[in-house]
């Protein structure tokens, strides 16, 4: 036991005692034999460690998440993201919005045509929501699956084809998507569910997304709200998610909302929800079925 | 009993003390003080004429000071009373509470929360309330320990409060000619003042007039026998001089007159009790042990916490992260239940002990007195009962032993001689006894003349008692067996023995002797005069003698024995004469049989003393003659040399010059006292030790402990617990210090490896103060593990509360096991969910990404902040669960050092058992209680997540149970001296 180090001789002798030759209170023998301990000790830890995660790993499957109860009910998710949930920018200086229609940019890319051309990879799921699109069991060896086709085209004016994205011409485009889960399927919502503006529009097989303003007096300042998209919503038919693995090109449903006649110079707080029998709202989870953002567009 | 070796108390004693201390050359106040001490002490009011005192006071020795002028010097010198010793302001003492080393480092991480917060709320960005929260937590947390620790100091404080006699104390002063009743406190210099048996003296007084008056001095110079106060001065000194009575003795008997010469703290006893507020308190050696290893916590916490915040910085993150990672670092190293732990376990312990009795001022003395390895024991009232008992009897020719117990309990002799019944007679009626009314009785000193209570028998009985060689002058004829024999030179020699040997027992011998007055000459209503003495004083008949001494406590011996074996060393330090200090130290064990002084080996030899080998004597008996002339370094060899010590006739200040040279020697010094004489080094002392019952409030005061029941026997018991508790807070931190790694790696690991946060700061916090808590103190109720009363006291020097091996056994074995389980717990956690564990690697900053709505997990799934930060509390949890499963390994591990658990036996501490049982139900609690994911981070986890930390758990077990087989098989083996801490 290397012996008492402050009361004795001090920090200089603890350091290096050359009387018996000892470093740090120990001979090197010492320190040798204390060094081989740990290294076992360790070793044999961190194989005991090593062993349990895989262990455990094993357990796992690659395809089917064992648990999704953090994960579901899905996110509302929004491209642009927002900064401190704001979007704000100036018309006339396109530097305040460059980075914005970037990101979209940057999400519509798998989306392009020339990229869905693979037909081992992808299928046509038809112009209208349609029923769930079933591509067997998670776990069965049937391999990867085909994604259905998401065209560009079908939002409009928030294609891409205005590489502004309506930006320029203070009618901004926002791409709005649901978040991906493993073998989840959003149902249709009842139709008494809804808040009055959409209730007998909704069409079957699709999770219709409405965006209002947040304050009631901002109600007639945002304008019409054009919603692009199959059905303005998401289609039922790309549904369910294989996972990473069995579905690599998997094309998630988009929905363009474009602010045609927005206010401008004016903080707008406006709320997009999604509504459907399995999705839930949260008070402390702001992206979960729906969304809130300000937005602000300089004239 | 050789009153030759008188003793010049503070003559000597200062000196004695002075040249300590001008070796010592530091302490120049206390030295002046002192100095200014011995000034005062050369009074010579015993020595001037009264009507020089009646001069110096401006007072008449007839008719007292007047009302008027009382009142101006009142006003002059302030009240009679002692003055209570200056106290630490009450916010002085919660300060205190709140600014030691582990506290400081706390506020330091809440200030880091606070302007972390502070900078978030300037940017505008509120991610979260977490660090506001965490600062109030810990703000909380130290000024809730801090008020735990004030609230018990405060305790013991009052327990204290209560000593004190809140009963005005009376006296009678003689003022402007008349006896008035006033309190004692009003009294001043000058006063003319009137004591009778049973009150306390109020002032030191200068005596006037005195009737057989008599005080007990015991408590300022250890000696039982009553002292006699008259009016001549005896003496130069002002101590050994019959014509001063000091004040808080005792009158015994008799009636007395005097003048006050000094009042309140210019007392005698007042300088006394100063000198003892003057000698510094020690720190208990528990409070260094603490102390010690709160440094080194500390120092590491601060060493961990820059070292990462450099590493931090030099990866690339922000200032303000870095900060906030060191704040975090420094939350997870240091144990912050830890000091209360130790107080409740101390505080604990306390109570244990005043259930028996021993009632405990300073917590940390509860330790203290377990590494004890001296006592050095005053005599009178703690080791004696401090009333003269009869123990021997001489009569018939032979020594008879009187039963000396407190309860008369003991053997007592034959009682059927008819001698026995002359000397009893004889004895009784010598005395202060209450005699029947009608009963004539003409006292003169230690004369009596009594009529016979048989109506036929006309005779006078003369009863005599006194120095036995006086009374043999007297008598003609002995009484043996009954019959009175004439008093031969073959008696005389037996007498002369008898005498001898009674005194060298260290025992005041009485001779007793009667004659029946011949009813002739004395008929009765003959009227006795002892001016004149016109009655027969010679030609008496002896009866015998009487011995007596003031006998040791009955538990006493059993108790130094005890106190031997468990390796402390008794040293008897006593006011008292040597012969009798000698022969209590005998009687006790304290010089135990056989054992000899180096005067006893040069009688048995007959060569001069200083023939003798110092070495060869195991005893010796040093008086305060003698130790006056000797160094500091002489003191030290002799206490070095002779393992049996008994110091007589010492002054306060001698006592405390013993004390400071056992502290020299390194050893931790118990005094054990009850006098004033004894308060300085009560002070003194590691640990003093006062007597509740017949303690003088000066003692009680100096003190750390009280024995409420005066048994000197409660000190074994409190070695015991002390030794115990010292033992057991040895588990206790060792459980506390383990679960800090499990804490810190996740931190390091975050930092490093850049994973999501696997446990969180108020987790830790859970961890640290509410679910660990109760397991750690209930280690205080493990038994022994050894017979802890066989072993030596443990090495100041060498045996830490804290060692190495303690630390590194918990850091790195223990903790490390605890922390892969806590890993292996959360990448399970995070793999079901649907993070496997490469992903988690450099997930960190995408994680904590607020704007990042739809991060990729392992499936291609797309999480959202809110719901990444639940998962992020989930392995909160499940890291929380791991170290609580771990932890209760932990403790069953803990309750041995040496022994197997199993030998130990897992149910017998019902405690700790329900201590594991709490620790669980809590643990669910924050689990599955509604609302705390959203108020503490806790989420509901997964029942398989509390299985997962199992198998370490077990391996903790297994792992300790080979690391105590190999220490018991193999003592001494490297393995031993590894990891036994």
């Amino acid at each position: 036991m290397p012996a008492n180090k402050d009361g004795d001789g001090g920090w200089k002798s603890f350091l290096w005692n050359s009387e018996k030759k000892e470093f740090l209170g120990r001979t090197g023998c010492s320190w040798l034999k204390i060094f081989i301990f740990y290294v076992i000790f360790y070793g044999c830890l961190a194989g005991i460690f090593i062993g349990t995660i895989q262990a455990m790993l094993l357990t796992l499957s690659n395809y089917k998440p064992t648990y999704q109860d953090r994960v579901a009910p899905p996110g509302l998710s929004h491209t642009p993201r927002s900064e401190k949930a704001e979007i704000s920018y100036s018309l006339s200086d396109e530097d305040t919005y460059r980075f914005l229609t970037k990101a979209m940019k940057e999400l519509l890319e798998p989306y392009s045509e020339e990229k869905q051309t693979d037909e081992n990879q992808f299928e046509d799921c038809g112009e209208n929501p349609a029923i769930y699109k079933n591509r067997g069991e998670l776990e069965s060896d049937m391999g990867k699956r085909k994604a259905c086709r998401f065209k560009k085209s079908w939002l409009g004016a928030c294609s891409g084809e205005d590489p502004h994205f309506g930006f320029k011409d203070g009618k901004p485009c926002i791409l709005v998507k649901l978040n991906r889960i493993v073998n989840f399927r959003p149902k249709a919502p009842a139709n008494t569910s809804l808040p009055v503006n959409l209730q007998g529009k909704v069409q079957a097989n699709l999770i219709p997304i409405h965006c209002s303003s947040k304050k009631e007096e901002d109600a007639g300042k945002i304008g019409e709200i054009k919603y692009h998209g199959m059905g303005s919503g998401f289609p039922l038919q790309y549904y369910p998610y294989y996972g990473k693995l069995l579905h690599p090109q998997y094309l998630q449903p988009l929905v363009a909302v474009q602010f045609v006649n927005i206010t401008q110079n004016t903080d707008l707080r406006i709320e997009c929800k999604v509504y459907g029998e399995n999705i839930d709202y949260s008070e402390k989870d702001r992206y979960q079925g729906r969304f809130d953002l300000k937005l602000y567009v300089k004239s | 009993m050789t009153k030759s070796d008188s003793y010049e108390m503070f003559v000597e004693m200062d000196n004695v003390d002075g040249d300590v201390k001008i070796k010592k050359k530091k302490k120049m106040k206390k030295k002046e003080k002192l100095e200014s001490m011995k000034k005062e002490m050369d009074i010579d009011d015993h020595e001037i004429t009264l009507e020089e005192l009646e001069m110096r006071y401006s007072t008449s020795i007839t008719k007292g000071l007047s009302s008027t002028f009382a009142q101006e010097v009142l006003e002059r010198d302030g009240p009679n009373e002692l003055k209570p010793p200056k106290g630490t302001p009450e916010y002085v003492k919660f300060a205190r509470q709140l600014a030691g080393g582990l506290q400081c480092l706390m506020w330091v991480a809440a200030v880091i929360c606070f302007i972390a917060f502070g900078i978030e709320i300037s940017k505008g960005e509120i991610s979260g309330y977490d660090d506001l929260y965490l600062a109030i937590t810990l703000i909380a947390v130290v000024v809730v320990t801090g008020c735990f620790g004030y609230y018990q100091e405060f305790k013991s404080t009052n327990i204290i409060a209560s000593f004190k006699n809140l009963v005005p104390q009376q006296a009678l002063v003689i003022r402007d000619g008349q006896k008035n009743q006033i309190n004692a406190n009003l009294l001043v210099v000058g006063d003319l003042v009137e004591i009778k048996g049973g009150d306390r003296v109020p002032a030191d007084i200068r005596v006037i007039t005195s009737q057989g008056c008599k005080v007990d001095n015991s408590s300022l110079t250890g000696e039982s026998e009553p002292q006699t106060r008259s009016p001549e001065c005896t003496h130069e000194s002002p101590l050994e001089t019959r014509n001063i009575a000091f004040f808080s003795t005792t009158c015994l008997e008799g009636v007395a007159t005097g003048v006050i010469i000094n009042t309140g703290d210019r007392t005698i006893i007042g300088r006394i009790a100063s000198l003892a507020s003057g000698v510094g308190n020690e720190k208990t050696p528990i409070a260094i042990e603490i102390e010690h290893f709160v440094d080194i916590i500390a120092g590491l916490a601060i060493f961990f916490g820059f070292t990462f915040f450099v590493v931090a910085m030099f990866i690339g993150y922000a200032f303000l992260e870095a900060m906030i990672f060191f704040m975090a670092i420094v939350v997870a190293y240091v144990p912050e239940g830890l000091l209360a732990t130790v107080t409740v376990c101390l505080s604990l312990t306390a109570k244990r002990l005043a259930r028996k009795n021993c009632v405990v001022k300073n917590l940390e003395a509860v330790e203290t007195l377990g590494s004890t390895s001296v006592i050095c024991s005053d005599k009178t009232g703690t080791l004696t009962q401090n009333r003269m008992t009869v123990a021997h009897l001489w009569f018939d020719n032979m020594i008879h032993a009187a039963d000396t117990t407190e309860d008369q309990s003991g053997q007592s002799f034959d009682q059927s001689s008819e001698t026995w019944r002359a000397l009893g007679r004889v004895a009784s009626l010598c005395n202060r006894a209450v005699f029947k009314p009608n009963q004539e009785t003409v006292p003169i000193p230690k004369l009596s003349i009594h009529e016979l209570e048989d109506p036929l028998d006309l005779r006078y009985l003369l009863v005599m008692k006194g120095a036995p060689e006086r009374i043999l002058e007297r008598c003609s004829t002995i009484l043996i067996k009954g019959q009175e024999l004439p008093l031969d030179e073959q008696w005389k020699e037996a007498f002369q023995t008898a005498y001898m040997d009674l005194g060298g027992l260290g025992e005041r011998v009485l001779g007793f002797c009667h004659i029946y007055l011949n009813e002739k000459e004395f008929p009765r209503g003959y009227t006795f005069d002892t001016d004149e003495m016109n009655f027969t004083t010679s030609g008496l008949c002896f009866a015998g003698l009487i011995s007596m001494i003031d006998p040791p406590r009955a538990t006493v011996p059993d108790a130094v024995m005890k106190c031997r074996t468990a390796g402390i060393r008794v040293v008897m330090v006593t006011g008292d004469h040597p012969i009798t200090a000698r022969a209590i130290a005998a009687n006790v064990g304290i010089i135990s049989e056989g054992s000899e002084t180096v005067e006893d080996i040069a009688t048995r030899l007959r060569i001069p003393v200083e023939q003798v080998k110092k070495s060869d004597a195991r005893a010796c008996v040093i008086n305060g003659g003698q130790l006056k002339d000797m160094t500091s370094d002489e003191l030290d060899d002799a206490l070095r040399n002779h393992p049996e010590m008994v110091f007589a006739r010492t002054s306060p200040q001698q006592k405390l010059i013993i004390v400071e040279s056992c502290q020299r020697l390194g050893s931790i010094v118990a005094v054990t006292g009850d006098g004033v004489n004894d308060s300085p080094a009560l002070k003194k002392a590691d640990i003093g030790i006062a007597m509740g019952i017949a303690g003088s409030d000066a003692a009680k005061n100096a003190a750390d402990m009280i024995l409420l029941d005066d048994n000197f026997a409660s000190i074994v018991t409190g070695v015991e617990q002390g030794r115990l508790i010292f033992d057991n807070l040895k588990k206790s931190i060792a459980y506390t210090l383990t679960k800090n790694i499990p804490e810190l790696t996740p931190y390091l690991i975050y930092i490093t490896v850049s994973v999501p946060l696997p446990l969180g700061c108020i987790t830790i916090l859970f961890i640290e103060l509410a679910t660990d808590i109760f397991p750690s103190v209930s280690l205080a109720y493990e038994k022994a593990e050894s017979d802890i009363m066989h072993l030596k006291p443990r090495n100041p020097r060498r045996d830490r509360l804290v060692n190495e091996a303690l630390a590194v056994y918990s850091y790195f074995q223990i903790g490390a096991i605890q922390s892969f389980a806590g890993f292996t717990d959360y990448f399970t956690a995070m793999a079901q969910e649907g993070w496997f564990p490469l992903l988690c690697v450099g997930l960190r900053s995408q994680w904590e990404d607020v704007r990042l709505q739809d991060l990729q997990d392992s499936y291609g799934q797309e999480w959202t902040y809110s719901q990444r930060l639940y998962q992020e509390y989930t392995c909160y949890t499940v890291f929380f669960v791991s170290i609580e499963v771990c932890q209760i390994a932990d403790v069953l591990i803990r309750k041995t050092r040496r022994l197997s658990a199993f030998q130990q036996g897992f149910f017998r501490n019902k405690v700790l058992v329900s201590a594991i049982v709490f620790q669980l139900c809590l643990g669910n609690l924050l689990c599955y209680c509604p609302g705390m994911p959203n108020i503490f981070n806790f989420m509901p986890i997964r029942v398989q997540w509390w299985f997962v930390p199992l198998p370490y758990g077990i391996l903790i077990f297994v792992y300790d149970e080979i690391r105590k087989l190999a220490v018991r098989r193999h003592p001494g083996s490297w393995w031993d001296q590894e990891l036994y801490y």
